[in-house]
């Protein structure tokens, strides 16, 4: 599916990505608006595309885009039965470490955000956070621009 | 924008191109004599081509390292030039070696095949040439160079270096004790002067050369400070060990140098983070630093979950050709964010976008009759009364009906 075209950005390949996803996600006009339920659906799966987009679009370079991907393979498969043991058992210590202060400090907070946050140390997760961030406003961006596109 | 995430990884291989001329336009003119040891240097670092030759040649390290340094070439001129991209410059490299007391290190080092460490080759080099020592040189230009392995091994790009001091700084792999054998090999055929002992105390317990510190280093913070620019931006897994120097009137404990070194590299990357999150210029601390991150991460997530609904509702005229859309998002996306910005009734506006966070929040989004209909009216409230209550994010999203999580449901 991905394309590889000369000079392509991380932008372009998420946007392709995504359309190519929307298109599968079609639903034929003549069933009339769509229920509030079947808008919540697609919301999710949408959600979901972009989110699969964009990690698959970013590669697995970051380690934020390898435990997302990672999310979305084990729900699609698996709904979450299978896990991935070391990862599970490495987030257990790491967060009964981290919550070795009580609370919940605004470190935690950030990494509940990041996707894989909670087994790294505070120096990748900044360095992930940042590239995440990054990410995500391209996201937006480009999702924005998509609706600009249907709704003129 | 999505570019980002590209330009970590290309940097390195751009300023492989503008090395020499880098070098050379640093002007180290007039300095004393040292030889390049980058082979014993290379020999303590993980690059296991630059095994045995390097180290032999190095026993011969004393006082005349020219001659040596013309063995050194010689012996390990093949495994040199495997790894060294810029062949050419290193032939053209050799017959410099003879108009060496001019003060062409600089060039020499730089010529001599440096990629994306040609930076910090020219900080490393860059010694304070007021210091009579030769070890001190000696030893700073296997720092030098050592850096300049590592940048070549993990090829990372280079935060601006400049040149000052006899900083330089590797990463520790794993802060446990260093592998000692490897040291011992690498740090004593070094140091054949007679600073083995200084170096075994450095290799045990990362202790800085303090006399040779304050006697030379002249300018300490500085230095310092030049040798955390000259760090990984991001740091591969394969890197060695910590060099550090210990500032003037600073502790000279490891685990305080280590927790300096920690610190610095948080500090690196929190700025790092205030540039890429808008209207954050001004804040200073960690604290406000960390929630303004956290909101901005929280805002571009509600983003995207609003985006798709907006997607979900929106019955898409999938007849257009992809290619077309595409052309036409990269085209028009510049074009849509200033037609954002001014709250146009096309669309909502970035709420961060331009640096006019944190006033512009709250988008209004069912104000614009244009907007495919929401089929729900409910739905309509709770979208409305999620913008208008400002950005808290907690009960703004719990009572959101439909989607009610301040994660996105991943």
């Amino acid at each position: 599916m991905t394309s590889v075209h000369p000079n392509s950005t991380t932008t372009t390949r998420f946007a392709r990505r995504f359309l190519i996803s929307l298109s599968r996600m079609r639903r034929p006009i003549t069933l009339g608006p769509p229920s509030d339920e079947e808008v919540c659906r697609r919301t999710r799966r949408i959600k979901l595309a972009a989110y699969s987009s964009m990690a698959r679009a970013v590669g697995s370079r970051r380690a934020w885009s390898r435990a997302l991907l990672l999310k979305v393979r084990n729900r699609v498969r698996f709904q979450g039965i299978l896990r991935n043991r070391f990862l599970a058992s490495k987030k257990k210590r790491v967060i009964k470490r981290n919550k070795a202060s009580g609370e919940m400090n605004k470190t935690d907070m950030l990494r509940k955000l990041v996707p894989g946050g909670e087994t790294m140390d505070i120096c990748g997760l900044l360095e992930e956070t940042a590239h995440y961030m990054a990410s995500l406003a391209t996201q937006v961006k480009v999702m924005q621009s998509i609706v600009d596109q249907y709704s003129k | 924008m999505g570019g980002n995430g590209d330009n970590n990884d290309g940097k390195a291989f751009q300023n492989g191109g503008q090395s020499v001329i880098n070098c050379q336009s640093s002007g180290m003119r007039g300095n004393p004599f040292f030889a390049p040891a980058w082979d014993p240097v290379v020999s303590m670092s993980q690059h296991e081509n630059f095994g045995g030759s390097s180290m032999v040649s190095q026993s011969e390290f004393t006082n005349s390292p020219y001659p040596v340094v013309m063995e050194n070439q010689g012996n390990s001129t093949t495994s040199h030039l495997v790894h060294y991209p810029s062949d050419s410059s290193y032939a053209e490299l050799m017959p410099k070696f003879p108009s060496y007391g001019s003060g062409s290190f600089s060039e020499m080092v730089c010529s001599f095949g440096l990629t994306e460490c040609s930076q910090i080759a020219n900080t490393g080099c860059h010694l304070n040439y007021s210091s009579n020592k030769e070890a001190n040189v000696e030893r700073t230009i296997t720092n030098c160079v050592e850096s300049q392995e590592d940048r070549q091994l993990t090829e990372e790009p280079i935060i601006g270096a400049t040149p000052d001091g006899k900083r330089r700084k590797r990463v520790a792999e794993s802060n446990s004790p260093f592998d000692p054998n490897k040291n011992a090999e690498g740090e004593l055929q070094k140091d054949p002067s007679g600073h083995s002992s200084e170096v075994q105390k450095e290799q045990d317990e990362k202790k800085p050369r303090t006399e040779q510190n304050t006697a030379a280093n002249l300018r300490g913070k500085q230095a310092a400070k030049q040798a955390k620019d000259n760090s990984h931006s991001g740091e591969a897994p394969n890197e060695n060990y910590i060099h550090v120097r210990a500032r003037r009137g600073q502790a000279t404990n490891s685990h305080s140098l280590a927790e300096r070194v920690r610190r610095e590299k948080i500090s690196e990357r929190m700025r790092l983070l205030q540039e890429l999150v808008p209207g954050c210029n001004k804040i200073t601390g960690k604290a406000v630093m960390l929630d303004e991150i956290i909101n901005y991460v929280q805002s571009l997530q509600q983003q995207v979950e609003f985006l798709s609904m907006k997607l979900a509702t929106v019955n898409p005229e999938l007849s257009h050709d992809i290619e077309r859309i595409l052309s036409k998002d990269i085209l028009h996306s510049r074009g849509s964010n200033a037609a954002l910005m001014g709250f146009s009734p096309g669309m909502n506006a970035h709420p961060y976008s331009h640096g006019i966070f944190p006033a512009n929040i709250p988008i209004i989004p069912n104000t614009n009759p244009q907007f495919p209909p929401v089929p729900h009216a409910a739905l309509d409230h709770d979208l409305q009364s999620l913008f208008q209550m400002g950005f808290d994010s907690s009960s703004a999203i719990d009572s959101l009906g439909a989607n009610g999580r301040l994660k996105p449901e991943l």
